[in-house]
């Protein structure tokens, strides 16, 4: 008999009221309890005092202990569905919505598709239709959706501490515009952060009509786009230049980063790995040189890099400019350049760019004086490159005061109402302002800004900012486009813009941020006003409106004028160090300190998460007595920075700068110039959030107003303490291992040699017969999922029968490392953050890493035992792969799982249940890659400050965190295993989406889901597009097309594990006049080096010439295992 | 020395079997009656805010699944009906019946109408109705006969199993497209044969996944 279970009809309470599970409501059906749960539960809202969670906490407590007893608590809780009462248009519920957005970042802007969750944006990705970045985006876009829902930010506007309404707070501004219209805004000063909006700069016009006498200063701290003197001096016009990589054959950067930190680095990154892609033997590839003096992720990248101070770059660029323009008045600002095999460097460099006139391409970074920057003009001038590699557009030259302007005027006691729209100057204006003191003088200030931060608590008047996901705005791209800012969802506190302020103080009539767009989208539109906002709108971009290129004539007597006035080289010892302020590569300068993402994002090169470091050369180490002597067993290895048990103990120093002080760790770089001391700016905020307040150290204290990028005269001192640093890779090198497989582009080249299938003469394969033996060696990836059996093992083969088969693709050669997928990966699979404590107990969970590897050509066989290198390379190169789960086919992790939470499914893919997993941990002990990760707490459940105070601990996510998850993917708990599923949701949901479409089209048969439909989240994101993703059994797709081609190799693809991810071996194209040319990679030169002691020259023991006795065996013992 | 034994200690191992037995059947049978969803969730009738009968608007008047359902062929997620879509025949037809007026409150202010999850799966399975509906399978087949139903019910036990039984054998459940919405409509093998079934399955390409990547991600 059917039992039928039947609840008493609800009660009004029950209808009406917060909706929970039934035994606890009838336990604590207190009058108290009610109100906290209608507090802490109102439908649709949320409510984040943590006082109001603890004490609800506290409460709960003893009922979930009773509750555990009764029977009732075993019930399953009463949930519901809560439909829409009115339809809403285009709303298909469990279906996301994208929208177009951008993200504006200084004077320029990255646009933007957010996805959308039933009106939460949850992610977001590149916008296609802006072909300059082909949907791809940056390492900071992909984290700022976290900011939007940071329990941290200012959640409401308070004068003098008072909490005020979001009508009061539009009143104050309206009152202050009636204060200051009768005088002509005398007394009345702004102080912006750049901005690049069309809608802004309009506004501003208006309100400096009607308040003439007020002040509008603007302040960066760092500087992304070049000086604009430059370009004035040489060309008379105020224009800037846009580079086209991808037409770049021979590329000289000096000091630049245009990979980060110059403005549209994302479509420079793009462009840049377009000439380097070598797919064929004789494809062409760029060759690009760097001369800078710390390590960037530009440097890390190039063919030849010099290291240099930066104070010496204007004389290289001199040198340069004598050789290539043969104009003798450059030679003067050249004097004094010294290093080694100088001129043989600029000879070498300058013959080859002379080769390639009209395609090469020389950048300066943006920091470098205006005559750098003019040498540069001279040398691209002289190349024939205007006009082919480098584009010059014409910009308006910002007629803002600057903040020393606006600082004099404070000071002159002139100003009483200061107006702060965004920035932060109380933490990076200048030092020598003493920005704080200035602050305090000024009677009336009113600050906007998103986080209650150093400037905010310094002013009366506090204006919470709306973030970008949830204002009207627009904006323009690096190449000028107008793209617009649109919300994805109503201010969740109430937030002002800053245009919406400027309107308000300015008295325009509409303040409304859309109709303040509107106007100026459809300005010139006439009638079709709607049409021209919605394509505006849909599109993402305003078609044609990127900034108009200008033909310019070069006056080298303009360039001579700016370089005259250049100072002499200077010699910099240990005792008079350079010191270069760096726009850090996560934190920018400082604005995304609290967020969580990137904090634990490891920096790129230094892979420090959670800190800055005072980064110094090798060299300087030395000269410092911090050069331990560990008892090094292999190359370069950890204790050089003196690690223990993963955790780098590194000494702080106090670094002084003209009589200013800071003190922060310093942490060894290999690769800097010797006696430049790198400074990332951006950390050591002192209010910030939870995330931000107190990692790290700021620079700020540093900088003057004269020297805002290199300082010099600074010196170091040991504070004899110590501090502990969250590095997350202990290895430095490769350790002559066969991880990262490069050749040099002459090698590849030549007649005879293996062509692009050096790879296959690399590594322990090359030495053994193959394992998948000939019949696999000839077969496609697909006849090898599913024809080639195990061998030699009991397990048994998984069945690959599904009606796809996935697999992936890393070309190595266009990776740039910009840790853009990490965060992307983050944040479209829930991955947690897990607080430096925890990073230093090796327990970060992301499913994606960058390693990054070092190498000098001098590690040697003798290091296994003898005497080998003990020095830390002072000029390495830098190789650099992003590791994730490679799905193997034959998956290790599998076979030790004890309750079979990890299998395999039908399509290759190696799954993860979260729900069958017991946390043994087998599997991640057995795993080659080391890509597994543990959830050691329940990081989305607790604080990370207070993760081992158990069950007494505060329990539970806040709900403006939980709106960040992405629904389509499962919160991991405590004692999971997590990893990598090649994005599993998205595989799902286009094979659903696909079906769907081809059975209501008639076409039920077409199951085959295209390829390029399903991307991975890190291959989304690639700037450089470096991943492919897809269908392996499509012998068209383009990773069977990146798998075919010869330089595909696995990863110790000698444990017969059969990795369904495989990697592009790595290209250098060194030129061979150059003075550090070296025939070979350095990290090969390691790999032979430590594989043929006996100094047997390595062409002899390859191929098919293969000498006996050279097996597998003898190889491993040499190695001391396989690790 | 004594017996410290008795005789019948003998038989204690035999009694300690037997009894582990009667009480390991005793556990077996009440954590399948308690603990499995074929009993635990099965029959489970929650009372509504709003006495919407299926068995009279399908059963009697004929509405489609989809009329209210709108995006089951759409979205994973089958959506319940906004309040206006009750409104669009209910402003004129019981406008002013009091066992509506909680669709009525909800139209007028825009808040939802409390409906009670039934056909719940847990947060880790991820079901989309729009494959399922889409490629052959009738709502029948989960929610059984919700067109003859006064209260909906869980008819179904939804489980792991459940789900398995016909991701391992399509063939004995697909329909014709026409009629996986008429849910008194046999099944492809109940009308002409599991050949003809088995043939639906080879021409459509339908390959239920069986492995947890299908579900659980």
């Amino acid at each position: 008999m059917k039992r039928k279970l039947h609840h008493p009809a609800p009660s009004e309470r029950e209808l009406t009221g917060p909706k929970y599970w039934r035994s606890l409501d009838e336990l604590a059906a207190t009058p108290g309890f009610q109100a906290q749960l209608e507090r802490e539960f109102p439908e649709g809202a949320s409510n984040l005092n943590e006082v109001d969670r603890r004490h609800f906490m506290k409460i709960m407590a003893a009922s979930f202990a009773l509750g555990g007893l009764g029977i009732a608590g075993c019930r399953r809780p009463e949930k519901y569905i809560l439909p829409y009462g009115k339809s809403v248009e285009g709303v298909i519920p469990g279906l996301p919505l994208y929208f177009a957005t951008a993200m504006p970042l200084r004077k320029s802007a990255i646009p933007l598709l957010a996805e959308t969750h039933q009106g939460r944006p949850t992610k977001l990705e590149g916008n296609p239709t802006y072909a300059p970045h082909g949907g791809a985006s940056s390492l900071v876009a992909q984290a700022s959706v976290l900011d939007l829902y940071d329990p941290d930010r200012a959640t409401v506007h308070t004068k003098g501490g008072a909490v005020l309404s979001v009508a009061a707070a539009g009143e104050l501004l309206a009152n202050t515009a009636k204060t200051y219209a009768a005088n002509d805004g005398a007394g009345l000063a702004f102080l912006a952060d750049e901005s690049s909006s069309p809608t802004r700069a309009r506004l501003v016009k208006k309100l400096r009509g009607k308040y003439p006498k007020a002040v509008w200063a603007e302040y960066e701290p760092v500087r992304d786009e070049p000086p604009l003197e430059a370009a004035q001096a040489v060309f008379g016009r105020s224009v800037k230049p846009v580079y086209r990589f991808a037409a770049a054959k021979r590329i000289v950067s000096l000091d630049a980063d245009f990979f980060h930190a110059e403005s549209g680095s994302l479509f420079y990154a793009r462009e840049f790995a377009k000439g380097r892609r070598v797919a064929k033997k004789d494809d062409p590839m760029n060759r690009l040189y760097v001369a800078e003096s710390g390590l960037t992720l530009t440097g890390s990248m190039a063919d030849h890099r010099l290291r240099i101070a930066s104070s010496h770059i204007l004389a290289l660029a001199a040198a340069l400019a004598v050789k290539v323009t043969g104009d003798a008045t450059y030679s003067g600002s050249a004097q004094g350049l010294d290093f080694k095999d100088k001129d043989k460097w600029i000879d070498a460099c300058a013959e080859d760019l002379l080769a390639h006139k009209g395609e090469s391409l020389v950048v300066a970074g943006s920091h470098l004086p205006a005559g750098v920057h003019a040498a540069v003009y001279a040398l691209n001038a002289a190349l024939g490159n205007i006009g082919r590699t480098v584009d010059l557009v014409e910009v308006e030259p910002s007629s803002a005061a600057t903040i020393s302007d606006l600082a004099a005027a404070i000071k002159a006691g002139t100003v009483k109402t200061l107006v702060i729209l965004g920035g932060n100057p109380a933490y990076n204006a200048p030092a020598d302002l003493d920005w704080a003191t200035l602050q305090k003088n000024v009677g009336d200030v009113i600050r906007l800004g998103y986080y209650a931060d150093e400037t905010s608590v310094l002013a009366g008047t506090q204006l919470g900012a709306a973030h970008y996901l949830e204002s009207w705005g627009d904006a323009r791209t690096a190449d000028g486009t107008v793209v617009p800012v649109q919300p994805m969802i109503l201010p969740l506190f109430g937030g002002f813009t800053d245009i919406e302020v400027i309107a308000r103080i300015a008295g325009e009539p509409v303040s409304d941020p859309y109709a303040l767009v509107y106007e100026t989208i459809t300005g010139q539109a006439g009638a079709d006003a709607e049409k021209v906002m919605r394509k505006f709108l849909h599109d993402g971009l305003l078609a044609g409106s990127a900034y108009a290129k200008v033909d310019v004539r070069f006056n080298a007597r303009g360039a001579a004028g700016l370089l005259a006035g250049a100072g002499k080289v200077e010699a910099f010892s240990s005792k008079n160090l350079e010191v270069r302020f760096v726009t850090d590569h996560k934190m920018d300068d400082g604005r995304f300190a609290n967020n969580g993402w990137l904090q634990e994002c490891p920096d790129p090169i230094t892979k420090i998460s959670w800190d800055n470091a005072i980064l110094v050369s090798p060299r300087l180490g030395k000269d410092m007595g911090i050069d331990p002597k560990g008892a090094l067993l292999q190359v370069a290895r950890k204790e050089e920075n003196e690690f223990s048990i993963g955790k780098e103990n590194s000494r702080v120093f106090e670094l002084t700068v003209g009589g200013r002080k800071i003190r922060g760790p310093v942490h060894i770089q290999p690769g800097l110039s010797n006696y430049t001391v790198i400074v990332p700016l951006g950390y050591g905020r002192t209010h910030s959030g939870h995330i931000g307040t107190n990692a790290g150290f700021s620079a700020y204290p540093l900088r003057t107003v004269a020297a805002q990028h290199i300082a010099t005269g600074g010196s170091l001192v040991d504070t004899g303490e110590r501090t502990l640093l969250a590095n997350v890779q202990e290895h430095w090198s490769m350790e002559g291992r066969d991880l990262v497989r490069e050749a040099n582009l002459d090698e590849v080249a030549k007649e005879d040699g293996p062509g692009l299938a050096y790879v296959k003469g690399i590594g322990m394969e090359s030495h053994t017969p193959s394992v998948i033996g000939e019949v696999g060696l000839a077969m496609t990836p697909a006849q090898r999922a599913s024809e080639l059996p195990r061998g030699g093992s009991l397990y048994v083969t998984p069945k690959f029968d599904g009606q796809h088969q996935w697999g992936m693709s890393i070309d190595l050669n266009t990776c740039i490392g910009c840790n853009a997928c990490v965060i992307a990966c983050q944040a479209e699979n829930n991955v947690p953050i897990v607080g430096k404590d925890q990073v230093l107990r090796g327990r970060e969970m992301h499913w994606i890493r960058l390693d990054r590897y070092y190498s000098d050509g001098r590690a040697e066989a003798g290091a296994f035992g003898g005497e080998g290198n003990r020095e830390l390379p002072e000029d390495p190169q830098i190789s650099l792969q992003p590791i994730a789960c490679q799905q193997c086919e034959l998956a290790p992790c599998e076979t030790v799982c004890p309750v079979n939470a990890t299998v395999h499914d039908e399509e290759g893919i190696n799954t993860m249940a979260y729900n069958r997993c017991i946390g043994t941990r087998y599997c991640a002990n057995n795993c080659p890659y080391k890509v597994r990760r543990f959830n050691f707490f329940d990081w989305n459940q607790r604080q990370l400050d207070s993760l081992y105070l158990g069950p007494i601990g505060p329990q539970g996510m806040p709900e403006l965190v939980k709106m960040a998850k992405n629904p389509e993917v499962t919160v991991r708990m405590r004692g999971v295993m997590e990893k990598c599923t090649y994005c599993i949701q998205r595989i799902e949901n286009g094979k659903i989406r696909h079906k769907v479409k081809t059975a209501q089209a008639g076409d039920p048969a077409d199951v085959i889901v295209p390829d390029g439909t399903i991307k991975t989240a890190c291959q989304q994101v690639c700037p450089v597009e470096a991943i492919v993703f897809g269908n392996i059994l499509d012998e068209k797709s383009a990773v069977s097309v990146a798998k075919s081609r010869e330089q595909d190799y696995a990863l110790l693809g000698y444990l017969n594990i059969r990795p369904r991810t495989t990697y592009l071996g790595k290209l250098r194209n060194p030129n061979p006049k150059m003075p550090d040319y070296a025939a070979l990679p350095l990290s090969r030169t390691e790999y032979y080096k430590k594989n043929y002691p006996s100094g047997r020259e390595p062409e002899e023991g390859h191929g098919e010439k293969k000498a006996e006795g050279h097996g597998a065996l003898g190889l491993a013992k040499r190695l001391g295992g396989l690790s | 020395m004594s017996n410290i034994f008795p005789k019948s200690a003998n038989r204690l191992p035999l009694q300690i079997i037997l009894f582990v037995f009667v009480l390991g059947g005793i556990a077996t049978a009440g954590a399948t009656y308690y603990m499995t969803p074929k009993y635990t969730r099965v029959g489970y009738a929650p009372v509504q805010p709003v006495p919407f009968s299926h068995a009279k608007h399908v059963g009697e008047l004929g509405l489609d699944c989809r009329y209210c359902h709108s995006n089951v062929d759409k979205s994973g997620h089958s959506n319940v009906p906004t309040s206006q879509t009750c409104m669009n025949c209910h402003s004129q037809i019981k406008k002013d019946s009091p066992l509506l007026a909680p669709v009525r409150e909800s139209y007028e202010t825009g808040n939802p109408v409390p409906w009670v999850w039934i056909h719940q799966a847990p947060d880790y399975v991820y079901f989309n109705h729009s494959i399922h509906v889409n490629r052959g399978i009738s709502c029948v087949e989960c929610h059984g006969k919700i067109n003859e139903m006064e209260t909906v019910y869980h008819a179904k036990p939804l489980s792991m199993g459940f789900c398995l039984d016909c991701h391992r054998d399509p063939a004995a459940h697909v329909r014709e497209k026409g009629d996986v919405f008429n849910l008194d409509s046999p099944t492809i093998a109940t009308r002409t044969g599991l050949e003809a079934g088995q043939k639906f399955v080879h021409d459509w390409n339908i390959k239920p996944p069986q492995s947890c990547s299908g579900c659980h991600r």
